[in-house]
């Protein structure tokens, strides 16, 4: 059944959907981490404390809940907004869970990478009179982005495998497509093993492509503070 | 009050919380023995040791958990390793091998990190006392690693500890699979989720607030 090419391009239909939803995930949530890594290194007592309580609740919490809370209540939550008939696609949904999770890591992620500059940095865009937005915009941030870039891709790899979840609640990503082959053929274990090693590949060469590259000098306490939210937050 | 809903369904949240708490306590101490092995071999002498041991840790870190706990609950009954999925124990017990196999794999890489931390010359000054390659592991290199991995460890813990969640794709009852029982009786789904993410938030903010603590003390030594 494997030399059919249907079944080959019902993986790849699965692959795109997965790749695309990755895709829009990260880039929703790079967004919406940035904003929160602001917030929480606001002087400002009421930006700084909803985004600390937003980065530890929401990475404190598993990854899954999320998703299912989105396919569950999801719709109900915009309807306020968009209308009492409004039906949250199942699409967004996922998009929705992942994002959530994955703004609160990278809010964490763009943290560190800002903190382990020089404070010499930021002294002395303000004594040259800047303000504390340009020394953000034009001073600190592309410094700081442009170091944290291995650290984003890898967390995209998570994200990636992350996807695998989001066939739970009907996505017809990589692993559910694959789920509808062997129930089909009953063949899980052929079926299993070749998802298992597209997702490999892929995550694989990721990673390895972000640990290879090295974009600036990382201090030893920020790479340290790296590791470890690649460890706790590492979904599955 | 948020979370209220717990107290209605007290049998299902509250058993499932205790389900939760058992995987991931099994599944970090599994993590622990797999990691720790797997650590060991990867910077033993002997190269095809090695190999296997960056193997496994790349395949089991660069594939998503899901896949895994499938394969071992789908895949390895049809190529002859049974462990019956008939009783809810067996079940678990598959899920907590599966959790130990996965989070393994991230222990093995920061056990090797604190493995390759130790200073060299204890590890000849204990060779030339005439210790064996095992015994310098066991008495010397071994002791050593365990206070910078502390905090690396307890992170891993937390990921475990929210990881759990997916053992409900494979039929455990646990904290999510509860909420999800629950919704679907009630239709309350606002409820039902925030009560079952406060029980996770029970677990997870104290340790993080211990890893962070721990944390600031050791930065010095890692």
């Amino acid at each position: 059944m494997f030399l059919d090419p249907a079944i080959w391009g019902f993986f790849f239909e699965g692959l795109r959907e997965t790749i695309y939803l990755a895709l829009v995930s990260v880039a929703l949530s790079f967004v919406v981490g940035l904003l929160f890594a602001l917030g929480r290194l606001s002087r400002r007592r009421w930006i700084r404390w909803p985004s600390i309580f937003y980065i530890e609740a929401v990475r404190a919490l598993p990854v899954l809940l999320l998703i299912v809370y989105f396919f569950i209540n999801g719709s109900a939550l915009f309807r306020p907004i968009f209308g009492a008939d409004f039906e949250l696609p199942t699409f967004w949904a996922g998009v929705l869970g992942l994002s959530m999770y994955s703004s609160a890591v990278l809010a964490e992620i763009i943290r560190a990478g800002i903190v382990s500059l020089p404070r010499g940095q930021t002294e002395a865009a303000r004594a040259l009179g800047l303000s504390h937005a340009q020394t953000m915009r034009s001073v600190i941030l592309p410094q700081a982005l442009r170091l944290m870039v291995p650290a984003v891709m890898a967390q995209l790899t998570t994200v990636i495998k992350d996807t695998s979840l989001v066939g739970t609640i009907g996505i017809f990503e990589l692993l559910r497509q694959g789920r509808t082959i062997y129930t089909q053929f009953f063949n899980p274990v052929e079926v299993l093993l070749i998802v298992a090693t597209i997702y490999f590949v892929i995550c694989f060469s990721l990673s390895l492509a972000s640990r290879r590259l090295e974009l600036g000098y990382v201090p030893k306490a920020a790479r340290i503070k790296i590791q470890d939210i690649a460890l706790r937050d590492q979904a599955a | 009050m948020p979370g209220g809903i717990a107290f209605e369904f007290p049998q299902l949240y509250f058993t499932a919380f205790w389900v939760t708490i058992q995987l991931s306590i099994l599944g970090l101490l599994s993590a622990l023995i797999i990691g720790t092995v797997v650590a060991v071999m990867r910077v033993s002498p002997f190269a095809p040791l090695r190999w296997i041991g960056a193997a496994y840790v790349e395949f089991f870190r660069n594939t998503p958990l899901v896949v895994q706990l499938f394969f071992l609950f789908l895949g390895l009954p049809l190529v002859g390793f049974r462990f019956s999925t008939d009783t809810f124990e067996h079940i678990f017990r598959g899920a907590a091998i599966g959790m130990g196999l996965y989070h393994g794999a991230y222990v093995a890489e920061v056990v090797r990190g604190g493995l390759l931390g130790v200073d060299r010359g204890q590890i000849e000054a204990a060779r030339s006392l005439g210790l064996s390659y095992p015994q310098m592991l066991l008495y010397v290199q071994l002791p050593q690693t365990f206070r910078s991995v502390i905090p690396p460890l307890a992170n891993i813990g937390i990921a475990l500890v929210k990881n759990t969640s997916l053992a409900s794709t494979i039929g455990v009852t646990e904290l999510l699979f509860a909420a999800e029982i629950v919704e679907s009786r009630t239709f309350r789904a606002q409820e039902a989720f925030i009560a079952a993410a406060l029980l996770y938030l029970a677990l997870t903010i104290p340790l993080g607030i211990a890893v962070n603590a721990l944390e600031r003390r050791m930065l010095v030594v890692r």
